[in-house]
């Protein structure tokens, strides 16, 4: 059976976590709570995520593997490079000294740990991407956006939903 | 005093206030953008002339190796420091009132650091080898002296600012998609497209974008502290008198903090009048930067105290000599200028009225800026003047118009990129200010609830 | 790998220098057996300048001009620093002027050397701090961290465009050795010319280097004889025998004669307490004054 997108957008928080409790709480063919809604919205909102549930972030395993990689990685750079000079040494320090080794070390750990961090992001955020054809450029102004996939039959039940919490619109899309 | 930012203004109000003030500036903008370019353009004739004759121009001689390019090079460096570490640090906190001025403040340190590269650049005796010091794999095994201080530097400041522009560009990313959703022509709307990277706002992406900010704001506190250490460094571990303190590094974040925090007033004044934003950077948030500064400005003021006093109680009598030169040498005027202006002139900040006066807070914070800078030249030549021992002496040594002329340019280029800047990226943060009402309005309901319902507990009564 | 050879010879590469961490000197872990040294015996020096016009020649300093050198951007690699007694009351210019010959002071643990973001200038296996001309970048960090200021920086571009040697002195440039471009450090090199044609000799006729191998260009040129100069491993060598009999160890950073009471030899070592263990010792003048 082919899927159907619904889009709904809300004036605010309440509405919307109203209308989430509802889709939850009630039978529809094809509509799985954890799969298949999406709230989208203008500002970061912790209660969003609270009323939608937990749901792991993985970006600080990225920036943990980043950053050491990082460290690791400077300092077996630098030291290695530097024990080729094994016959220039240098204002009587030893061939590699550590505490230089240290400070390069530290900024290499930073510098691996943020940048692995973006790219964490990136992945686990779906970014870069294009942009879905259900969005609403209100989203990004003052509406909270519902977005939903269900089967083509239960469309009518979703809509119904929608009204009953004082929808400002709904968009409609036939699904990929 | 001036009135906070509405709690009640709506959301869409925002959007246009802020987009408007990308599209529509006072014509004082076009005034400064011109003014900076013919700063600019002083400071690129100078270096051309420099470049093609030689270092011997800036008037450096053999003890004064180091001049004005290394002084404003700490500088620049220096005041990088507030927007970005502020801005981890307010945010960690969740101090509400960093949303609306962050922003540029973050767009500051990136242009002072890009500013700050030039000044490596310029100092460079042979400049089209600089490559050398990037440790890159050449058939001949040869790498960079990773002892060596400046190379610590030069990794450290490539890890900011890299890291800076990227904290900076993931916090405008919803900014970026408003402007995308909202313009509808021209390179502006191909670019923002590109920029937002397609965010839509979805549960998904803020979850991992909160995660992802905060991760990175984390990493940016002790990096920003290191950064500035390691500037220190350069002075810490030679073994010049004068130099050669301990105390340096602490010494010197505190200073990059304090100018930092004076140049984010400068430009907060400043962008508040030119991009007509004054209801978003209100009056108190200038009022709770001029106290921080404020604080700030007395921890320099001690560990300066303390320098004097380790270097007075030291029994180093080269570096003691050079102290007292400072105070009564050659110098003196410049140093007494720079105690005047940086642990003086701040108590101007104590005086509440003087707060939110926008006049005597800008000229405040110019001076402030001035102090800072001479401060970094107090460091750099007072040393070379006194050496260790009389021949190395040179007291008589001033810096050419060609070294004032690159200084000068420095701050047209810094103008330059940072009001581009401001006038493609939104200088305020409308989904965060948007947050901030929001919050904001939410504690408020509560409290008139909570009010509420005494009353009707009263009345029950 | 240069990770496998750093796991592999770690001890060797955490060797300080020339003092080790046990506070006694380890040559083998660098092993060499020439250190050029230096001795100047200030009773000697008149302050004639002869060393610093020979030194001109020899390694091709340019002649930078009185505008020049009154803006202090004088390339002498070897200079004669004049004093004045201060509490001298009958200071007169043209008398009793005491006279120091400074140049490079080859530290053995040089301050410039860490400092060099490129690596420009490091430490030689015959004790020499060398200067890599071809791979400074003129930050001038050197410089700023040498206690003595013996660094010279190229402010021009001297060879092509400051006419530092007008014809026909351009006949007279050394070939042994390069001129400098702009934008980068000089310093004096202990005749590195002239020290490495001694031990290239050396080695084919298959024996050590002697003291009448080798001279630098100061040495030759001093007409008091006040400059020795060799090689101070071979105890044989002159500038040895004065080291040892000044009581001057390289390695310390306080002679122990110093520590005695009544001590009454002439051999020091300038800034000897910032520990740059400098290869130059210099003897104490004991004339109150000329006149």
């Amino acid at each position: 059976m082919s899927k159907r997108y619904l889009l709904a957008l809300y004036n605010n928080f309440d509405e919307a976590e109203a209308v989430v409790s509802e889709l939850r709480n009630s039978e529809i063919k094809g509509f799985n709570a954890a799969d298949d809604l999406i709230v989208k919205s203008p500002i970061e909102h912790p209660e969003v995520e609270e009323f939608l549930g937990e749901k792991s972030v993985k970006v600080q395993w990225f920036t943990l593997g980043g950053a050491l990689t990082g460290g690791l990685l400077a300092f077996s750079l630098i030291a290695g490079s530097q024990a080729g000079f094994y016959s220039q040494m240098k204002g009587g320090k030893p061939i590699v000294p550590i505490p230089p080794d240290l400070v390069l070390t530290y900024e290499m750990f930073i510098l691996g740990g943020v940048y692995i961090t973006v790219l964490g992001f990136l992945i686990c955020a779906g970014l870069p991407a294009r942009r879905s054809p259900l969005y609403s450029a209100k989203v990004s102004e003052d509406q909270i956006g519902i977005l939903v996939k269900a089967d083509d039959g239960s469309v009518a039940k979703l809509k119904d939903i929608f009204t009953k919490h004082k929808a400002l619109e709904i968009q409609e899309e036939a699904g990929r | 005093m001036g009135k906070d930012i509405r709690e009640d203004i709506a959301w869409a109000q925002i959007n246009k206030d802020v987009l408007k003030s990308l599209e529509s500036p006072r014509k004082l903008y076009w005034v400064i953008i011109v003014i900076a370019l013919l700063v600019f353009s002083v400071g690129i004739g100078c270096e051309v002339y420099q470049y093609n004759t030689g270092m011997g121009v800036a008037n450096m001689d053999n003890p004064h190796v180091w001049g004005l390019y290394i002084a404003s090079f700490i500088f620049w460096i220096g005041m990088s420091h507030s927007g970005t570490l502020l801005s981890a640090i307010l945010h960690l906190m969740h101090a509400d009132w960093r949303k609306p001025i962050y922003r540029f403040a973050e767009a500051m340190t990136t242009f002072s650091l890009l500013t700050a590269g030039l000044f490596v650049a310029v100092h460079l005796g042979r400049l089209w080898q600089v490559y050398y010091a990037l440790p890159y794999p050449s058939e001949r095994w040869v790498w960079p002296n990773f002892q060596s201080p400046l190379l610590w530097d030069a990794m450290a400041i490539f890890t900011y600012l890299s890291s800076s522009i990227l904290f900076l560009y993931i916090g405008s990313i919803p900014d970026l998609a408003i402007c995308r959703d909202n313009i509808h022509q021209g390179w502006r709307k191909k670019l923002y497209t590109l920029l937002a990277l397609g965010w839509e706002g979805t549960d998904r992406q803020w979850r991992n974008f909160r995660v992802t900010y905060l991760t990175i704001a984390c990493f940016l506190i002790p990096l920003a502290v290191s950064v500035h250490s390691i500037v220190a460094s350069d002075f810490a571990m030679s073994q010049q008198p004068g130099w050669h303190v301990t105390s340096f590094p602490p010494y010197f974040v505190a200073g990059a903090l304090y100018s930092g925090c004076a140049a984010i007033i400068t430009l907060f004044i400043i962008l508040r009048y030119v991009f007509r934003v004054e209801e978003y950077m209100t009056l108190p948030i200038l009022k709770k930067t001029v106290r921080l500064t404020f604080a700030i400005a007395m921890v320099w003021t001690y560990l300066n105290c303390i320098e004097f006093a380790s270097v007075w109680y030291s029994h180093d009598q080269v570096a003691k000599d050079v102290l007292i030169q400072k105070a009564t040498g050659p110098y003196a005027p410049f140093w007494w200028a720079m105690i005047f202006c940086g642990s003086v002139v701040p108590f101007a900040m104590m005086v509440k009225k003087w707060q939110t006066n926008i006049p005597v807070m800008f000229a405040v914070s110019l001076l402030l800026n001035l102090g800072m800078w001479l401060e970094r030249w107090m460091i750099v030549a007072p040393t070379f003047a006194h050496g260790y021992y009389p021949w190395t002496w040179d007291h008589d040594q001033w810096p050419s118009l060609i070294q004032w002329g690159i200084v000068f340019g420095s701050f047209g280029w810094f103008t330059l990129l940072f009001m581009v800047f401001c006038k493609i990226v939104p200088s305020v943060s409308m989904y965060e200010v948007k947050e901030m009402v929001y919050h904001r309005s939410l504690a408020k309901k509560k409290e008139e609830q909570a009010v509420k319902e005494e009353l009707a507990v009263k009345g029950a009564n | 790998m240069s990770v496998s050879n750093l796991l592999e010879n770690w001890s060797e590469f955490r060797h300080t220098h020339p003092v080790d961490d046990k506070g006694y000197p380890d040559w083998e872990a660098y092993p060499s057996d020439i250190k050029w040294a230096m001795a100047i015996d200030l009773d000697a020096c008149t302050g004639c300048n002869a060393c610093s016009v020979a030194c001109y020649a020899e390694n091709n300093l340019p002649v930078v001009g009185k505008e020049k050198y009154s803006h202090g951007q004088a390339m002498h690699w070897m200079r004669i620093e004049r004093y004045w007694d201060e509490n001298d009351s009958g200071f007169q210019a043209d008398q009793g002027a005491r006279f120091l010959p400074m140049m490079c002071q080859q530290c053995e643990a040089a301050p410039c050397e860490t400092v060099c973001p490129v690596g420009a200038t490091n430490h030689t296996e015959d004790g020499l701090n060398s200067q890599i001309y071809n791979r400074c970048i003129g930050s001038r960090y050197c410089s700023a961290n040498c206690p003595y200021k013996v660094r010279y920086f190229n402010w021009y571009n001297y060879p092509e465009q400051e006419n530092a040697w007008p014809a026909p002195l351009n006949q007279q440039l050394n070939p042994d050795l390069t001129v400098r471009t702009k934008g980068v450090m000089e310093k004096c090199t202990f005749c590195k010319q002239r020290t490495y044609t001694a031990r290239n000799n050396a080695k084919t006729e298959g024996r050590p280097v002697q003291d009448s191998d080798v001279q630098t260009a100061c040495q030759e040129a001093c007409p008091t004889g006040a400059i020795t100069f060799g090689n101070l491993h071979n105890p044989e060598s002159q500038v040895a025998k004065q080291w040892q009999s000044q009581q001057v160890d390289l390695i310390k950073d306080v002679q122990e004669k110093d520590e005695k009471e009544g001590n009454r030899l002439r051999g020091y070592r300038i800034l000897e307490e910032l520990r740059p263990y400098p290869s130059v010792m210099y003897l104490e003048r004991v004339r109150e004054s000329a006149v």
